[in-house]
């Protein structure tokens, strides 16, 4: 698992994605950051975090894209399949070479509070709570992406995909609104990210919502590594 | 130590390999050989864990791939049909990569230095695999299946696209890993088999047609034949060679020259000296001996695609055989023959898969 995710890491920093996919998390965080700024309330970080959870769920699947399809593509996961590393050990590597691309962004996106600590005093219970549940979402976005990449052998039909599944949950809650059915609505409203974040950036390390990210993200890596296996049957 | 048993692979109603078992022990290069399609890749795939069969088992090293799959797959180097190898790596990185991912238990930089040194690629070693030659790509990709020294590997048409000093240089290192190592090596290439492999399988729709050495396919293909060139009177010469003790049978080929005869004897037992004896007694001119062996692409094409006589036949037109015939039974050499004895149908004819068209539908792994 180390291995692969050394590769990852190693792929993601000679290429220019994790530097382009990074440098446009920290450009639009750098937009919101002096929005709130400008509007003169250091306490109203979460509006930050809250507008970047969009953007956050649209980068993703760009940084997952290629994980799988491209070495189906390329051919070489038969180099990964005939080592003896384990589809689960290869499957996790991607995901912690993908996720801590993802989360070096976060990391960088706490700089302009840092540096507000000089001048106010930001909530940092708040804020951490923010960049928790950042990372929580990210790891279940990025266990997504890394599931539709190992569909197909195309990373452009991959990230179109998972774009497809990242939007859909992201306008889950208006769907919820415009069901009449209550059960049908608690559904739908149940799988939502964004109600579950919102529990974050107002403060609250929300457990079920913990629960919830961390078992979509296992539940995924799982089908993704039993999809490695299934192709070896046809 | 491979055992590879009952083998069945299907992709939906297309069957790529029918029961293939075969066993390898001990060092030594064994030669995969089969025309294109005919489930090599699709073998290898298989005995490396990246694909898996419908029936059968594969065992390597006393590990099955299936159920102690990490054992087997550390016994195991594998160089595909396409080496898999990252554009974006230097040959470093990429090595450095494969070594970690193999968990190999030896000194990193020098185990990495050593295999550099041994498959030619030490110089462009910081160099990005991405600006390489298609000929040190695949020593990148032979480099990769020998690190952490395994005792088998698998070579899937290693020496594609090498330069012809490459392609020596590469064969003298198969054979060189030959002696410590099990090796299983597939190509196309029929000569590169014949100097490298001492044992041969020859795989053709999927099913194994030949498994020894090139003497033993050699034999299973057809009797050795003896091809004399006889100055002297031809009814004479046809019945005395016809009545020697030694020659089962023989044919009159052509007349080479004027009055010159060239024949093709059955051998019962070396018959050479009765021949040459036979001249002497009766003052002809002996000409010419040769034996004809089946070379290895004689028994290739023999078991893999119909007959090689049928080939030559259609090569040279119907008229040849047909003078053949004339002048044979017209010189009471041969009992008279049929058409299709003279072609002779040969026995791996009869063995041939009744599903002919299984090549076609034999789909590549992907």
């Amino acid at each position: 698992m180390g291995a692969v995710a050394k590769k990852e890491l190693r792929q993601y920093f000679h290429s220019p994605v994790a530097y382009v996919c990074i440098g446009v998390l920290m450009a639009l965080f750098g937009f919101f950051y002096t929005q709130v700024f400008l509007s003169g309330s250091s306490s109203n970080i979460s509006y930050v975090y809250s507008n970047m959870f969009v953007w956050c769920m649209l980068v993703i699947p760009i940084l997952t894209m290629r994980t799988l399809s491209e070495e189906r593509r390329s051919k070489t996961d038969q180099a990964l399949l005939t080592a003896p590393v384990s589809t689960i050990g290869i499957v996790g590597g991607k995901f912690i070479g993908s996720f801590c691309v993802y989360a070096v962004a976060m990391t960088l996106s706490l700089i302009p509070s840092v540096v507000l600590t000089f001048v106010g005093k930001p909530n940092w219970g708040m804020i951490f709570g923010d960049y928790l549940g950042a990372l929580f979402f990210g790891m279940a976005m990025t266990a997504i992406g890394i599931f539709v990449s190992s569909l197909t052998e195309n990373p452009i039909v991959a990230a179109i995909g998972s774009l497809g599944i990242s939007i859909f949950l992201m306008v889950i809650d208006s769907i919820a609104t415009a069901v009449n059915n209550a059960v049908l609505s608690k559904i739908v409203s149940w799988i939502s990210f964004s109600t579950r974040y919102k529990q974050f950036t107002s403060g609250i390390f929300d457990i079920p919502a913990v629960v919830f990210f961390v078992s979509i993200t296992a539940a995924m890596l799982f089908l993704t590594s039993r999809r490695l296996e299934s192709r070896r049957w046809n | 130590m491979i055992e590879v048993s009952h083998l069945t692979k299907r992709y939906g109603p297309n069957t790529a390999l029918v029961d293939v078992s075969f066993s390898v022990e001990g060092s030594g290069v064994v030669g995969f050989l089969g025309p294109n399609g005919a489930g090599k890749s699709t073998t290898m795939n298989i005995i490396t864990g990246y694909l898996s069969a419908t029936s059968g088992t594969v065992n390597v090293e006393g590990h099955d791939i299936l159920d102690d799959a990490d054992a087997a797959k550390k016994s195991i180097g594998y160089l595909p049909e396409l080496p898999p190898l990252y554009m974006d790596m230097t040959v470093e990185e990429y090595l450095g990569f494969m070594y970690d991912l193999k968990k190999v238990k030896k000194s990193k930089k020098e185990h990495i230095g050593q295999i550099c040194r041994r498959t030619g690629i030490d110089h462009v070693y910081t160099r990005l695999i991405g600006n390489l030659s298609k000929g040190y790509r695949q020593r990148v990709g032979l480099a990769q299946a020998l690190l952490g020294d395994p005792p088998v590997l698998i070579l899937d048409e290693p020496t594609v696209g090498l330069d012809p000093k490459q392609i020596i240089e590469i064969r003298n290192l198969i054979k060189t890993l030959g002696k410590t190592h099990t090796v299983i090596l597939s190509s196309h290439i029929l000569q590169e088999i014949e100097v490298t492999c001492g044992r041969i399988i020859i795989i053709n729709n999927g099913r194994v047609v030949a498994d020894g050495t090139q003497e033993e396919l050699a034999k299973t293909v057809e009797q050795p034949r003896l091809l004399v060139e006889i100055e002297g009177p031809k009814e004479k010469v046809a019945g005395t060679l016809k009545a020697l003790p030694h020659v089962g049978s023989g044919e009159l080929m052509a007349e080479a020259e004027p009055g010159v005869w060239e024949f093709s004897l059955d051998e019962k037992a070396d018959a050479r000296r009765e021949v040459f004896q036979m001249c002497k007694d009766n003052d002809w001119t002996l000409l010419s001996m040769s034996g004809r062996h089946n070379t290895l692409e004689d028994i290739f094409l023999r078991l893999t695609s119909g007959t090689v006589d049928d080939r030559m036949a259609s090569d040279q037109g119907h008229d040849k055989k047909d003078t053949r015939k004339v002048i044979a039974s017209a010189v009471g050499l041969t009992k008279p023959q049929t058409d299709d004895e003279l072609s002779r149908e040969p026995k791996a004819e009869a063995e041939k898969s009744p599903e002919t068209d299984a090549q076609a539908s034999v789909k590549e792994e992907n």
